[in-house]
């Protein structure tokens, strides 16, 4: 996984933030590759409950992350939670994902 | 402070986008957040084209003005004010401090939204409804920051005249 321990902390801490304790959040994409190089940063988050106006918290915690991590990296946030439709690349997400 | 004439024509330039562009978001909010905006109609936008074109002009109409404002007035506002150029995020700062933007974050978190308001790509009905009402409901944050942009500009103009 190409992340520094700071990223993880300012990712984790702001997921907890946004969308409270019950949240998960896995690593995906080019980032686990430790073989790769750049790339987004691609984090699903899992809810155990239903979330209302999810983008408007999507985009808060990407804002944050970015601000907090001090550059323009491009974090892309995908949102798994029950009242939401599963998508093929939610499965994906989960199932290549890395526990942060 | 004397400012060269193609920049006072620039920022002058980049005043009268803003204000076409404000308008233009404006009219295209209206007709999609009319009282036929819901989950429902946004789940059945292959059934209704005309109504796909209007939320279309209206993504890009939103995306295009942060674009003019984040990306060419506020750095020609800074530049024109003996700022050297910087990174987005360090402008955006400069703009909060000065007081022109009430959230450099929240203008960010609205950047975020550019990806999820393309239907094309977007399977899911959810989070396109949400996006757009995301949008809609932060029109303000945008138009308030080109209203301070464009008056700090006035000013900056007529002091030079």
């Amino acid at each position: 996984m190409r992340l520094t321990k700071n990223e993880i902390k300012v990712i984790k801490e702001t997921i907890t933030e946004v969308f409270g304790t019950e949240a998960v959040v896995r690593l995906f994409g080019s980032r686990v590759d430790d073989a790769a190089k750049g790339g987004d940063i691609d984090l699903l988050v899992t809810l155990s409950s239903p979330t209302n106006q999810p983008v408007e918290k999507m985009i808060k915690a990407e804002a944050k992350i970015i601000y907090r991590l001090g550059n323009e990296r491009k974090i892309d946030l995908l949102l798994d939670a029950p009242n939401l439709n599963q998508q093929q690349i939610h499965r994906i997400a989960r199932e290549q994902g890395v526990l942060l | 402070m004397k400012i060269a004439a193609e920049i006072q024509a620039r920022l002058a330039f980049l005043v009268r986008v803003v204000e076409k562009e404000i308008e233009h978001l404006d009219y295209a909010d209206q007709q999609v957040f009319s009282s036929s905006f819901n989950r429902t109609s946004i789940e059945n936008l292959a059934q209704t084209p005309e109504y796909a074109l209007k939320i279309e002009a209206f993504s890009s109409r939103f995306c295009r003005l942060q674009d003019t404002l984040g990306d060419k007035l506020l750095p020609a506002l800074l530049a024109a004010l003996g700022e050297f150029p910087k990174a987005l995020l360090v402008n955006l700062d400069k703009a909060e401090k000065y007081g022109w933007l009430t959230s450099a974050e929240q203008w960010i978190a609205l950047r975020q939204l550019r990806n999820r308001m393309i239907h094309e790509y977007i399977d899911d009905p959810d989070i396109f409804y949400s996006a757009l009402v995301a949008a809609h409901n932060n029109l303000s944050l945008i138009k308030d920051f080109a209203g301070y942009l464009n008056k700090q500009v006035a000013e900056l103009l007529s002091e030079e005249s």
